[in-house]
């Protein structure tokens, strides 16, 4: 390993061990009630976390993505990829940041909007971003897990920033990252449950319709974990918007199958709300339509690829290890 | 748990890239085929020119014939000819598989009389494994071979097997002792040769119409004893490592890749959302796979363990070989209905059974992946 991977794996392995103490399934819950989780968030800040990838923090894109990634395994219910975007993107500092997308004088679908100290709104295919201090909340309202997603006033006096490359990008990347992270979880508990639950005098896991199913979303787990991983691999690159469409789609298609077998393999528990199941599924599945759904980023790869002619799509495809 | 590394392809590696795009180019009357099946286009002439090139046992020792190259420049070369639908069988099964098995567990003239022939593009091996009943459960081979003083008599059928009318060599499994309580001791490699050894071959027809492979009969067939791979009796773990070895390959997800070509090219430059969205979704998955299977160069490259992961790419990748042309299917234009695009669906759809068959079933891929995740 060398020592910058060395460096990721122990901001990787101090994430892990906040994020597993601190989101068990009463902070999940209490989230999910829309209390936000002040003290996960005061370790988080202490540990740099929210910095991570920012200008001069010894950082770059690719270990933040990684921490993006680690939050999914632990469904961390904090606008962190947010944070970290505008920490990355404007650098200031302390405090909760938030992003949404801009939509007739508002910003809508902003995570926990209501405790952010700043909000910033993208729009599809522009590099410009709203900056808005002090967001006053117009509504509060979540996803479809439960996640806080709140719209705010876009005060006709908000200046512009410019980010490259493309912002609305870079948050697709972002939910790549976050739904592996969520697929991996996942897995691990359909393993678990697999291994535990007895039905007919042995464990699920010993029959092997269940195990086909496991070794099915195992490899759907690993073709996501790579698609995201590749998503991030160059932000400068000409080729990045493209990853990123070969991403959210792959990775999207991936977790559908995923949620839907690891259900299956939980029968009823994981159809309960006191199951923790919920809290990973769902997120995967908001996070499929945040920022382009697999339809939307497919036709922007398949367009670029039909632009540059049959016979140079195995050339585009090939171009990068 | 389940490591897919970051691996990109150094310069070199691409250099070589761009040298086999100018060699296709150059040899352009040996395809494109319709589909780009590793199994379905026998072409010696193109093999023997592939092995001037060094491309045929790169990553053996040179004094076998090989180029001591690593596996991510083999890797390149096979994703370039397949992309390309390019010819290749004829000398892929002993490039892949019969070659390395000689390498690990052949004897010095096993190695000194069979790798540079292969080498050169000029011998080609089939595979020995199925037989009338047995499929999935390999350990059931009943083609018996009985010592008597320095030869082995051969009795018995294999079926199934690709390019046995074609090839000069086959690996066979055979059992040297009969099966008792332990089903997988017993058993032993051994090759065969198809054109000398008196063995009976007769082609089989596919559901596509071509003649690829066949059911070879072995009736008092003699062979030297110094045919024999490996440790008489040691046959199983050598077949199993064979098999996990060659299952990650740019031919597990590229076999249908010249119907994405055709589909594209039918679109045009302007398609429609829906074409637009078919050529995108097939990209993602290619562009995955290929990734993983670069990884899974990787790891062997370090000489780690491949066997999960190896499982884990033909699960996915012959799987989406089969989802491909049906993606294709309904998004191509009505005006692609008599066109190069329908004749390599055509002939892609009706190999594709084939595709979640061989090399491992789907089924017995599942069940070595389960087994990595400790389910059994």
């Amino acid at each position: 390993m060398s020592e910058k991977q060395e460096t990721l794996q122990i901001i990787l392995d101090t994430a892990e061990k906040i994020f597993a103490d601190y989101c068990d399934k009463t902070l999940l819950d209490e989230a999910e009630r829309g209390d936000f989780p002040h003290r996960l968030w005061q370790q988080v800040s202490q540990n740099g976390f929210d910095r991570l990838g920012a200008p001069n923090s010894g950082t770059d894109a690719q270990d933040m993505y990684a921490l993006i990634k680690q939050s999914g395994r632990f469904a961390v219910p904090l606008p962190l990829a947010e944070t970290l975007l505008v920490n990355r993107w404007c650098d200031y500092g302390e405090g909760i940041f938030s992003i949404g997308v801009i939509e007739e004088g508002q910003i809508v679908d902003v995570p926990w909007g209501r405790v952010a100290d700043k909000v910033l709104g993208v729009s599809q295919n522009s590099g410009l971003v709203a900056v808005v201090d002090s967001p006053q909340v117009v509504q509060q309202s979540t996803n479809l897990a439960g996640d806080p997603r709140d719209s705010v006033v876009l005060p006709a006096d908000t200046p512009f920033i410019e980010v490259a490359p493309d912002p609305m990008t870079q948050l697709a990347a972002a939910r790549c990252n976050q739904m592996a992270g969520s697929a991996e979880a996942i897995l691990a508990l359909g393993l678990q449950f697999a291994n535990e639950r007895i039905q007919f005098g042995r464990p699920i896991a010993k029959f092997q319709a269940i195990q086909h199913s496991l070794a099915v979303v195992a490899a759907e787990v690993a073709a996501a974990s790579r698609s995201a991983d590749a998503a991030v691999d160059d932000l400068s690159s000409d080729r990045f918007l493209f990853e990123v469409a070969a991403a959210k789609s792959r990775v999207g298609e991936a977790v559908t199958i995923i949620a839907e077998q690891v259900h299956q393999v939980h029968g009823a528990m994981g159809f309960t709300h006191e199951h923790r199941l919920h809290h990973y599924s769902r997120r995967a599945w908001a996070w499929r339509d945040e920022y382009g759904n697999e339809f939307y980023w497919q036709g922007v790869l398949g367009a670029h690829l039909a632009g540059l002619g049959a016979d140079h799509a195995w050339q585009f495809i090939a171009t990068r290890g | 748990m389940l490591q897919f590394d970051r691996v990109s392809l150094d310069a070199d590696t691409e250099a070589l890239r761009d040298k086999v795009r100018t060699f296709l180019a150059a040899n352009k009357a040996h395809f494109p085929r319709p589909n780009s099946d590793f199994s379905s286009g026998h072409d010696p002439e193109f093999s023997r020119k592939l092995g001037e090139q060094g491309w045929i046992g790169m990553s053996w020792p040179k004094a076998y014939g090989g180029s001591e190259q690593s596996f991510f420049e083999r890797y390149v070369v096979t994703e370039e000819l397949l992309s390309a639908g390019a010819p290749v069988s004829a000398h892929w099964i002993a490039d892949r598989q019969s070659g390395p098995l000689l390498l690990r567990y052949g004897t010095e003239a096993q190695r000194q009389a069979y790798l540079p022939a292969i080498t050169r593009g000029e011998s080609y091996f089939s595979i020995g494994m199925s037989e009338p009943d047995t499929g999935s459960d390999l350990a059931s081979v009943r083609t018996m071979a009985v010592k008597e003083g320095d030869q082995y008599r051969i009795n018995g059928t294999k079926i199934w097997t690709t390019d046995a009318h074609r090839n000069h060599f086959i690996v066979c499994l055979v059992r040297t002792e009969p099966a008792g309580e332990n089903r997988h001791a017993g058993l032993s490699q051994i090759i065969v040769d198809l054109q000398n050894d008196g063995v009976q071959i007769k082609p089989i027809a596919n559901m596509s119409g071509s003649e690829d492979f066949n059911e070879v009969v072995f009736e008092d067939v003699m062979v030297p004893a110094d045919r024999v791979v490996g440790e008489p009796g040691k046959g199983w773990v050598q077949v199993t490592s064979e098999l996990a070895y060659e299952r990650s390959g740019p031919e597990r997800f590229l076999s249908a890749f010249r119907v994405f070509v055709e589909l594209v090219r039918a679109c045009g430059q302007q398609p429609s959302p829906h074409e637009a969205a078919a050529i995108g979704r097939i990209a993602s998955h290619i562009m995955t796979l290929r990734r993983m299977s670069i990884s899974v160069a990787g790891m062997l490259q370090k000489d780690k363990d491949v066997v999960v992961e190896a499982a884990l790419v033909k699960e996915l990748g012959n799987n989406f070989e089969k989802v491909l042309p049906e993606i294709a299917r309904l998004a191509a234009p009505m005006a692609a209905r008599n066109s190069a695009f329908r004749r390599s669906f055509e002939q892609t759809l009706l190999l594709s059974p084939s595709f979640t068959l061989r090399g491992g079933t789907r089924e017995i891929l599942r069940g070595v992946i389960a087994r990595g995740l400790g389910l059994r």
